[in-house]
């Protein structure tokens, strides 16, 4: 298994303790193509931030790769996201101030990957998805669909285990949704890259292969979904 | 290192205006430093150049009275210098310390007189070696010499002043050369002039000391006794020294070997040491002076950094996500701190070199004019390449220091923040 967790619990404590996760096991295979679902408050955003090494974890334990993540420090912490961990997010998250080309670069910067060479391998991604003649295009300059695309291209030019992404429809129009997922589709079909979309969109969880709901902290049932009819609002539709 | 540079210096373009506006408090710290070391410095070498025509290790010794009952003979008595004394300061008991001695006689002021014009002058009886010690800077002719001594010859050097005195502002002063003046009644031949001083030592017109102890009929008698020295290179060895010789001096004058006031010494080394001591001294404040006027510029940088930090929550957060460790952004920071008081800094510091020359240009070429001597306020009123190095150091570690707690606030930024939307 690419992803083993077992028995996590946390619980933030702010003035008054509040249980999120109350014992969470979950196994993602590599090359599965998994989406996770749970209304707001259902504990979806923390079990995220625990997948992708962002926050830590009170009880249980957290494999990937067989690597125990536990207890890391900061810097412990930066280099498994940098080597490991994908991440697309719902806004974008790409540096305002850089061109597309350098936020494409910036995770191997962080490698300590020299200039010529990351120049080169962003610049082979940005083509890979059509973007080739935006490279040097600044963010506000792009559409939604393009800043996403961007950010496909950065979280996977470390070749990560995982793409994790955050309600990556969550900024878009209901057709440029359709052409994101599209994309992770292909990525995951041709490339057998192992995704994790986090969402509270039933179109958006359709897509993917598994769909593993999570309530009130546990995970609820898991839908096996390889013939893509789950959503109610028919297949191949992203409702808005 | 080029990635950092240039992730800077996109920051600080995209704040231009603030940029500035900090960067305006850190220059005028650093303007004013340099501006006061100048300053400090002009004064100084001004203060060493008017009394710089010494050489440095030299002792004056004179009488003075007696502050002790001693061997049947009361307080308060008068102690003159004479040739024992001399004899003393040259014998064997100082030989490891005393170089050359001499003694000086001074009378005046006289008129010194030729043809119908006249110049006010003191006179002074010396040793040859006088010039040498006091730096005599000898344009014309010879000093006094061994011959003179011997003959107690009327010989006589004089300022290149009175040569111009008695010349109406002529400057053809080896016109005296071998001529006659009369001082005091009495006919001295010119045999030298040197350049007279341009401050407020008194140019004093020099004759052989046999032949002033002679023409005042005190032919035991020393005004003041002169003689360099070495190895005498702390103020207590210098102390030491001082208590021994005056214990000597004491005893051939039939004082108490302890009485402090029977001989009186100048030290000029100690006085250059007590100095130097005073100007380090000055030094050092002018530097916390301008220290602590840099620091309301390190202290906006610090507070502009805290707003850049704030203000870039998100995108550290975003940074951290995607593999940045807290050391390199704690790196960014820094390095951004130290580079805006860097750049400002060095403006500050080129505009106050320009400041400086300034002053020296205008403040440093004048002088006053006291009793009729050229007396500068101001010399040279700039600062050297250490200075340089010390501000460079100080910036750096300004820069530092300002950036160090914004970056530690940045490095504290979980990478969750990137997940916020905003």
């Amino acid at each position: 298994m690419l992803i083993e967790l077992k028995g996590i619990h946390k619980t933030y404590d702010n003035g008054q303790p509040l249980h999120v996760l109350k014992g969470i096991d979950l196994s993602i295979d590599k090359g599965e193509f998994v989406s996770i679902m749970g209304a707001s408050g259902s504990g979806k955003s923390t079990l995220l931030n625990i997948l992708g090494i962002l926050d830590n974890y009170d009880e249980g334990e957290y494999h990937i790769d067989g690597k125990l993540i536990k207890n890391l420090s900061e810097k412990e912490a930066a280099h498994y996201r940098n080597q490991m961990i994908g991440f697309v997010f719902q806004s974008f998250n790409l540096i305002n101030f850089k061109t597309a080309i350098e936020n494409v670069e910036l995770p191997l910067f962080y490698q300590g990957v020299n200039r010529k060479e990351r120049h080169d391998l962003a610049m082979h991604y940005l083509e890979r998805f059509g973007l080739a003649d935006w490279a040097s295009h600044y963010p506000n300059e792009m559409s939604g669909g393009q800043k996403q695309r961007v950010a496909i291209a950065r979280a996977l030019i470390t070749q990560p285990r995982i793409l994790l992404a955050d309600e990556p429809t969550g900024a878009l129009d209901s057709k440029t949704s359709v052409e994101v997922m599209d994309l992770l589709t292909q990525l995951n079909r041709e490339e057998k890259v192992t995704i994790i979309v986090v969402t509270h969109e039933s179109g958006v969880a359709n897509c993917t292969d598994k769909i593993i709901h999570i309530k009130d902290g546990i995970i609820g049932e898991t839908t096996l979904n390889t013939e893509h009819h789950a959503s109610v609002f028919g297949s191949n539709t992203i409702m808005k | 290192m080029k990635d950092l540079f240039i992730e800077i210096w996109e920051s600080l373009k995209r704040n231009k205006l603030r940029t500035s506006l900090t960067g305006f408090a850190v220059a005028w710290g650093i303007f004013m430093l340099i501006v006061l070391l100048g300053a400090g410095n002009g004064l100084m070498n001004a203060f060493m150049n008017n009394g710089r025509d010494f050489a440095s290790n030299t002792m004056m010794i004179f009488g003075g009275y007696t502050t002790m009952p001693y061997d049947g003979l009361e307080q308060g008595r008068n102690i003159d210098l004479n040739d024992k004394d001399i004899e003393l300061t040259e014998s064997h008991l100082f030989a490891d310390h005393i170089d050359d001695v001499t003694a000086n006689i001074g009378q005046g002021p006289f008129y010194m007189v030729w043809k119908n014009k006249k110049v006010s002058v003191s006179l002074s009886g010396c040793y040859p070696k006088i010039a040498e010690m006091d730096k005599i800077n000898l344009i014309e002719g010879r000093f006094i010499d061994n011959i003179d001594m011997e003959q107690r010859r009327k010989t006589a050097v004089i300022a290149s002043s009175h040569a111009k005195q008695l010349l109406n502002g002529g400057t053809d002063y080896s016109y005296f050369i071998g001529k006659h003046l009369k001082i005091n009644n009495t006919l001295y031949q010119i045999v030298g002039i040197y350049k007279s001083q341009d401050n407020m030592r008194n140019n004093d017109v020099y004759v052989p000391f046999t032949t002033m102890q002679m023409l005042t009929n005190q032919l035991n008698y020393e005004d003041h006794i002169l003689f360099t020295f070495h190895g005498l290179n702390t103020e207590q060895e210098n102390n030491e020294f001082e208590k021994q010789y005056k214990a000597v001096l004491n005893k051939s004058h039939r004082a108490d070997p302890d009485d402090e006031g029977a001989i009186w010494i100048w030290n000029r080394f100690k006085q250059n040491m007590q100095m130097n001591k005073g100007t380090s001294i000055l030094h050092k404040a002018l530097w916390i002076i301008g220290i602590l006027t840099l620091l309301g510029g390190i202290v906006g940088v610090s507070n502009i950094m805290l707003i850049t930090v704030k203000e870039r929550t998100h995108e550290f957060g975003i940074r951290k996500a995607i593999g940045a460790t807290p050391a390199s952004i704690m790196k960014l920071i820094v390095a951004e701190s130290v580079t805006i008081t860097a750049l400002f800094g060095y403006i500050g510091m080129i505009l106050g070199l320009v400041a400086c020359e300034i002053m020296d240009a205008t403040v440093g070429k004048s002088s006053l004019e006291m009793f009729g001597e050229k007396f500068s306020v101001f010399v040279d009123p700039t600062v050297g390449l250490d200075v340089a190095f010390g501000v460079t150091l100080v910036l750096i570690i300004a820069g530092t220091i300002a950036g160090l707690s914004p970056a530690l606030k940045a490095a504290r930024i979980r990478p969750i923040e990137a997940l916020r939307n905003e």
